[in-house]
């Protein structure tokens, strides 16, 4: 079922907000050519604040970081089953897992290109990670503001079931802008709403034969996440995602997730207890329905394999 | 009495191979290299980024502090210095920039990983840091 959205409100926040970020960073630059207005060029280093996070990832989100120029970084993530069966499928260790693998480069700095394929709906995807402003030592940039998008396609077999008539109806879109702060050297904090966007959704005929639509095609979220160094090399990491959007019906559930984060010279492992079961951020933001006031919580987790060129 | 000499001749042979193919190969920065000044003074922030840095990218094989005792130390050919000792701590800040930037054999060079210059300076005053 094809619709025509708008979204200006969410827009406008979102132009005001980085026009906000962008006139504060504007001011503070011409504060320092204010001090240097003598015809001595000073040539002053501009420090950035670094490992705001521990990688790309925080449990089920994006984090603000993109790794160096010429980073290649292979990902895995998977996520098992609920618990909620018990033993039977041994806490879902047993039961129908998602997998992602993914590969990413960084071919300039500042900005990260991805592609991955998962086994849920079989869906690949093709990502675009930039870094909008980053975070000084000198507090002239108290934020580090990074977009993240990706397009996926779903490459199932058509068939009655499947909301696929035309081949852009296989599509969806997510973008999500990433601000973070890193508070100290344990704690950084990180807020991130995010756009999803399915090209078609699947509906149903209402008794008064009127084709009514499941869910909407776009959906809001908006997602917090945090980071504790435990020490230098294992923090602890939180996330939890609020969905905005109220759809017609099967409305997502939020996700509460924990975790701990583990990073060596050319690895980062996570490993988390939450809600999300899927490895997307679109199928996840619309579609998850564990619920953890039901306990439906189940393990998961990240490994990335960097490689600098 | 010729088997003997031949038998002499193979076991000197093979003794002298064995530590010249085994002994471990000196390792000198160049001159110049070995000269540089240590472009970050010394302080407890630099020497915190320093450990950071040492936890990441360097104690798997070098040991948390540096002894030479860490989780991958056995499976390398080169068996890591200790760092807390004097032999180490003699050479100057410049030779340690060098090896930690180029690498050499097992131990891998950082200038990519760690590209920022200021970045192996704060390695080199943890390094410092852990002398005893």
């Amino acid at each position: 079922m094809k619709k025509i959205i708008s979204y200006p409100s969410l827009l406008n926040s979102l132009s005001y907000l980085l026009l906000a970020i962008l006139g504060l960073m504007g001011s503070s630059e011409l504060i320092a050519q204010d001090t240097t207005s003598t015809n001595v060029q000073v040539i002053k280093k501009k420090s950035f604040v670094k490992n705001t996070f521990d990688g790309n990832y925080i449990i089920d989100n994006q984090t603000v970081i993109i790794p160096m120029k010429g980073t290649f970084e292979f990902d895995i993530q998977h996520r098992f089953g609920t618990f909620e069966n018990g033993w039977k499928d041994l806490g879902g260790l047993f039961a129908n897992a998602n997998m992602l693998l993914g590969f990413s480069y960084v071919p300039f700095n500042d900005l990260q290109i991805g592609i991955g394929a998962t086994n849920d709906r079989m869906q690949t995807t093709g990502t675009l990670k930039y870094a909008l402003l980053k975070q000084t030592k000198n507090n002239n940039m108290p934020l580090s503001v990074t977009l993240f998008g990706n397009a996926v396609m779903d490459t199932r077999a058509k068939n009655s079931s499947l909301p696929i008539i035309n081949v852009q109806d296989r599509f969806s879109y997510f973008s999500q802008l990433i601000i973070a702060r890193k508070i100290n050297e344990k704690i950084s904090l990180q807020v991130a709403p995010s756009f999803s966007y399915y090209n078609n959704v699947e509906a149903f005929y209402t008794e008064a034969n009127l084709v009514q639509p499941k869910t909407n095609n776009s959906h809001l979220s908006i997602s917090f996440a945090g980071r504790y160094k435990l020490t230098d090399g294992m923090s602890m990491i939180a996330n939890y995602v609020q969905p905005i959007t109220q759809h017609p019906m099967n409305n997502p559930n939020p996700n509460i997730a924990i975790g701990l984060d583990m990073k060596t010279s050319g690895h980062d492992f996570q490993i988390f207890l939450g809600n999300y079961g899927y490895v997307l951020p679109q199928t996840n933001n619309v579609f998850n329905h564990n619920d953890f006031s039901k306990s439906q919580f189940l393990i998961g987790f990240n490994i990335s394999r960097l490689w600098n060129f | 009495m010729k088997k003997a000499s031949l038998l002499t001749l193979i076991v000197v042979f093979i003794t002298t191979a064995s530590f010249t193919l085994f002994q471990a190969k000196p390792w000198n920065a160049p001159a110049d290299k070995a000269k540089a000044a240590n472009a970050v003074k010394s302080s407890a922030a630099s020497i915190a980024e320093g450990k950071t840095l040492w936890t990441t990218h360097c104690a798997s094989c070098h040991g948390k502090t540096g002894l030479g005792d860490g989780t991958k130390a056995a499976q390398l050919e080169t068996t890591p210095p200790d760092f807390t000792k004097s032999a180490f701590q003699s050479q100057t800040d410049g030779s340690l920039f060098y090896k930690t930037s180029e690498g050499r054999g097992d131990m891998p060079g950082f200038k990519k990983k760690i590209a920022d210059q200021e970045d192996l300076w704060n390695l080199v005053n943890f390094m410092r840091s852990l002398k005893k």
